[in-house]
């Protein structure tokens, strides 16, 4: 497809709905004032200390989403009413004013983006141990609070759950007395108010996401896919987008919708996609360079894919993205497509790998036909095209020495079956791997090759399985590697009526040559989740 | 103040009327009743070997969104206390005619509120009632956690109770229980406090998180179940690590009885398994005192002398089993819309009871009392 597919996003805004519960994806409310409503609105029991900070307001840093996690709080326990155009407006000042800078978000931006079935590791123990048991770790490590406002949201805890000092995980320890104390403590150091992440963030001028933009990304279950999109501006902060996707397998999928930045780089925008509505949670960065981030279907977030996108307006420096396939088997002749913006000169893929001919060539996309020659060795290489280059997007390998199953502790809920809450499938991947330079399998230099087609399997994962015939009454798996669980409510013709839970053992079979390689990874197949905020 | 006394003292004269013309069986020998709660404000009592319920009340200006949980009945059957309402109100309802005789409410003022968690029990002559409180202060824009304390009513205070002395209290308690004689008010916190109910001093302690075992870590118990008013033997399951056996190893976690005599003062246990369902709670045969039944997704007994155990599958999650008087029969609920009779001895089942209206008794206390 050609720049003239894509729609230039100056016709009528799409309206949008925002992420579930929320208004963060909602353009309408540009005109309202979101500090003059946090004054009217909030200052009654939040007093103005300064004409930008209110007692508890100006005390804490989040994220667009957890400003309005908290702010629908403020309406469902607190009696605060607003609009929606009015709390959009008060998340938006909020998330501004008081945000998280680029770097303070990085490592835990799978809780804002609803990655499925992430193992967390609490960078804090103590704040793990005590906090991470009935929501996630990363709900904690993407708000920034002084001390003393960590100890409040404490006794918030205990005031309004006094059943959290008697549950497992609370009855054990005296913890009123060391959540308030140590582990207060602990958050003010780690994830306290004060930062030079901040400082810098806020004195910095915000880039304009407005442009033409190279894009890819990966759809676990369909594949890599490149493309275009054109951002315009339309507000504040508020963008139009018109993209199209190109998947390996042929497919093709334009989209379109509308963006809202906050915090100067927070990218939130809700598109149409291929017929579904998409969220996106990106984040703008490298100076306004670089789009980065999850998309999921606004119904169904287990289903989505990441996407990196860079600028590709005339002039900007060439880089090279991605190749596709991503992985050569040794002795193979193939055609390889590489993605990039202002690429121009010589294809140089390293000793071994020879360019045959060159079957397509523009500045964003080379197609080449390729001979890797039988003696090279697994290796991951650079992509270089003139003097751009991109480092180790290309993985030779002499046979796939083994293989992961991905996410590594998939989580599926039943759902439907008149209930109030959809299935929640898991998408699962095999990863294929080759041994390094050593040799051996296991090791730190072995190189991980890339998703590549299975053969899926489940089966009970232990006696109680076996039992309980998990394997019959959770679900079923499709070639894709989608798991989808079975209906939700008991189920009469199980033992004890129970529902359609289950523990599973999924395994992939992966074909290399004559070769079979096998892996596998427990699959929990869990009840729904009736409570669904915006961070778990 | 005036009308509302009034009305109570009416209340109470009603009651006592109905009383002289009640159903349950006056003067001819005793029968068991089952009292529970279902949602979303439903009291219920049951003619337990008739399998029928013979009563069932509304719990008045409640929370309908939410369980009552814990409910102890007097001694001699004529009222229900009931904590319900966001945890935030105590009533006292009479069974004979559904009536409000007894209500306080935790909170105090408008920006003092208090919330009971499970722990609350009855003197033996029914005059004191002692609820276990954790009180917030609601600061504009804060709430600020205070010191738990122990609520000590009159029963006879009315329904616009006020707590008649409040004694310290450590946090986290989790049972209330009075002992047999009235003296000691076990409050079972990190440790099984004994306290003086009169002014709350300690006068000593069984010691739980301080039981010391050879190769046994801390023993792990959720005991928010009081179901002892067969025997006087308050029973909980505990867990505890064994730390002479590899995490993985079968035999690492260990299950068993912990009961505390209520009339004796005396602790005695009972390690008896390999921890390999989930037990929740307890109670004691009544007739055979060795035998402890606990629930969950299934029904087990255990010999507390000798550690030899049956089980049996139920058909759903359980989370109360109590005993009737003779011994013989097994009463199980809580969680779902049903109460499962069992015999204690083949452990079949033998009877169903469903809460009118259906609603399920999610963490509601299944007791049982005499008339
Ligand atoms: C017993 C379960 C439990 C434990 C333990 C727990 N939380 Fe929470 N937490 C919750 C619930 C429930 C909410 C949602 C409150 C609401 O919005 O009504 C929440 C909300 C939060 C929020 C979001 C607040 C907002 O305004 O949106 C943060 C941050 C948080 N918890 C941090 C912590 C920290 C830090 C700890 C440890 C000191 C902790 N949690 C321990 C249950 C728990
Ligand atoms: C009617 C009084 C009231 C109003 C109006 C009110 N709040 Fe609050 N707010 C509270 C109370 C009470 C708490 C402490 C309990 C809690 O966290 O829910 C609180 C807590 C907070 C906290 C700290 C929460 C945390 O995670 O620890 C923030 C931030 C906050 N409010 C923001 C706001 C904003 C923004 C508004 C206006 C949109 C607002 N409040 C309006 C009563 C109010």
């Amino acid at each position: 497809m050609k720049k003239k597919h894509m729609a230039r996003g100056t016709g009528a805004l799409v309206l949008v709905t925002g992420l579930a519960i929320s208004a963060i994806g909602n353009p309408a409310h540009a005109a309202l004032s979101g500090q003059a409503l946090v004054n009217s609105k909030c200052a009654t029991c939040h007093e103005a200390k300064t004409d930008q900070h209110w007692t508890r307001i100006g005390e804490s840093r989040r994220t667009p989403e957890g400003w309005d996690m908290t702010v629908a709080r403020m309406t469902f326990a607190h009696g605060v009413k607003l609009s929606s155009e009015e709390r959009g407006a008060v998340v938006k000042y909020l998330a501004d004013t008081y945000g998280l800078a680029p770097d303070e978000t990085a490592d835990h931006r799978y809780i804002i983006e609803r990655t499925p079935s992430v193992v967390e590791h609490p960078e804090s123990k103590p704040i793990g141990d005590t906090c991470a048991r009935c929501h996630s770790y990363g709900r904690i490590a993407v708000q920034r609070r002084t001390e003393d406002d960590w100890r409040k949201l404490v006794h918030f805890h205990v005031g309004q759950f006094p059943a959290i000092e008697i549950q497992a995980g609370g009855r054990d320890r005296n913890w009123f007395e060391i959540a308030t104390g140590d582990v207060a403590k602990e958050l003010g150091k780690v994830y306290g108010y004060d930062t030079a992440s901040w400082k810098q963030w806020q004195a910095q001028k915000h880039a304009d996401a407005s442009g033409v933009w190279r894009l890819v990304g990966n759809r676990p279950g369909v594949g890599a896919y490149e493309g275009k999109a054109t951002i315009a501006r339309t507000g504040d902060d508020r963008y139009s987008v018109a993209m199209v996707m190109r998947y390996e397998n042929g497919s093709e999928e334009s989209a379109k919708g509308s963006a809202i930045v906050y915090t100067g780089h927070e990218w939130r925008a809700t598109l149409k996609q291929g017929g579904r509505d998409i969220h996106q949670v990106f984040s703008l960065g490298a100076n306004g360079a670089e789009l980065n981030g999850r998309w999921f279907e606004a119904n169904n977030d287990a289903v989505g894919g990441t996407m990196r996108a860079v600028r590709a307006d005339k002039g900007v420096p060439a880089s090279v993205l991605s190749v596709q396939p991503a992985m050569v088997r040794a002795g193979m002749r193939t055609t390889l497509a590489i993605n990039g913006v202002g690429l121009n000169g010589e294809v140089n893929l390293g000793r071994g790998v020879k360019v045959i001919k060159l079957v397509e060539q523009s500045a964003e996309r080379i197609v080449a036909e390729v001979e890797v020659a039988k003696d090279v060795a697994s290796s991951s290489r650079d992509v270089q095209v003139g003097r751009a280059s991109g480092a180790g997007l290309l993985k030779l390998y002499k046979q796939i020495d083994y293989v992961k199953v991905l996410p590594q502790h998939p989580m599926a809920r039943v759902g439907g079956n008149g209930g109030s809450q959809p299935k929640v499938p898991a998408q699962l991947e095999a990863i294929a791997w080759a041994a390094g330079p050593d040799g051996k399998p296991g090791t730190a230099d072995d190189i991980r090759l890339g998703a590549v087609p299975a053969a899926w399997s489940v089966d009970n994962l232990n006696k109680m399985a076996a039992e309980m015939q998990d394997t019959k009454f959770a679900g079923r798996i499709e070639q894709t590697g989608l798991f989808v669980p079975n209906g939700a409510g008991p189920n009469a013709e199980r033992k004890y009526k129970t529902n359609n839970a289950g523990e599973l053992k999924v395994t992939a079979t992966v074909k290399d040559g004559s070769r079979m390689v096998k892996a596998s990874a427990p699959l929990i197949v869990t009840v729904q989740r009736f409570n669904d905020p915006p961070i778990r | 103040m005036l009308t509302k006394n009034k009305l109570t003292t009416a209340c109470l004269a009603n009651a006592t009327a109905a009383a002289l013309l009640t159903l349950y069986s006056a003067g001819v020998l005793a029968k068991d009743y089952i009292v529970t709660t279902a949602r979303p404000d439903v009291l219920f009592v049951v003619d337990a070997k008739e399998r029928k319920v013979v009563k069932t009340h509304k719990i008045p200006n409640t929370s309908m969104g939410n369980s009552p949980i814990t409910v102890v009945p007097s001694r001699d059957g004529k009222v229900a206390y009931i904590i319900h309402n966001r945890w935030e109100t105590v009533s006292g309802i009479d069974l004979e005619n559904g009536k409000e005789v007894f209500r306080a409410e935790l909170s105090e003022g408008e920006d003092l509120r208090g919330k009971a968690v499970f722990a609350m029990d009855l003197s033996p002559d029914g005059k004191e009632l002692a609820v276990f409180v954790n009180p917030t202060r609601l600061l504009p824009g804060e709430y600020q956690v205070l010191d738990p304390y122990i609520a000590i009513y009159r029963t006879d205070a009315g329904t616009d109770a006020k707590p008649e002395r409040k004694l310290p209290s450590p946090r986290r308690v989790s049972t209330l229980a009075y002992s047999a004689k009235g003296d000691t008010l076990y409050t079972f916190s990190w440790e099984m406090l004994k306290l003086d109910p009169k002014t709350g001093a300690v006068k000593g302690q069984h010691p739980w998180r301080s039981w010391k075992e050879p190769n046994r870590g801390e023993p792990d118990t959720l005991a928010i179940w009081p179901q002892w008013e067969q025997t006087n033997i308050f029973a909980t399951p505990y867990y505890k690590v064994a730390t002479d056996k590899e995490a993985g190893d079968p035999a690492a976690l260990r299950a068993g009885i912990w009961a505390l005599d209520l009339e004796k003062d005396t602790v005695s246990f009972k390690e008896f398994e390999d921890a390999s369902v989930v037990l929740f709670s307890s109670a004691v045969n009544p007739v055979r005192r060795n035998e402890v039944y606990t629930v969950y997704t299934q029904l087990t007994r255990t010999d507390m002398k000798t550690g030899k155990m049956d089980r049996v599958d139920l058909d759903h999650t359980y989370y109360d089993v109590n005993v009737s008087s003779d011994g013989s029969e097994l009463y199980i609920g809580g969680t779902q819309g049903d109460i499962a009779v069992y015999d204690s001895k083949s452990l079949k089942r033998i009877g169903n009871i469903r809460t009118p209206g259906g609603g399920d008794q999610v963490l509601s206390s299944l007791r049982i009392f005499k008339r």
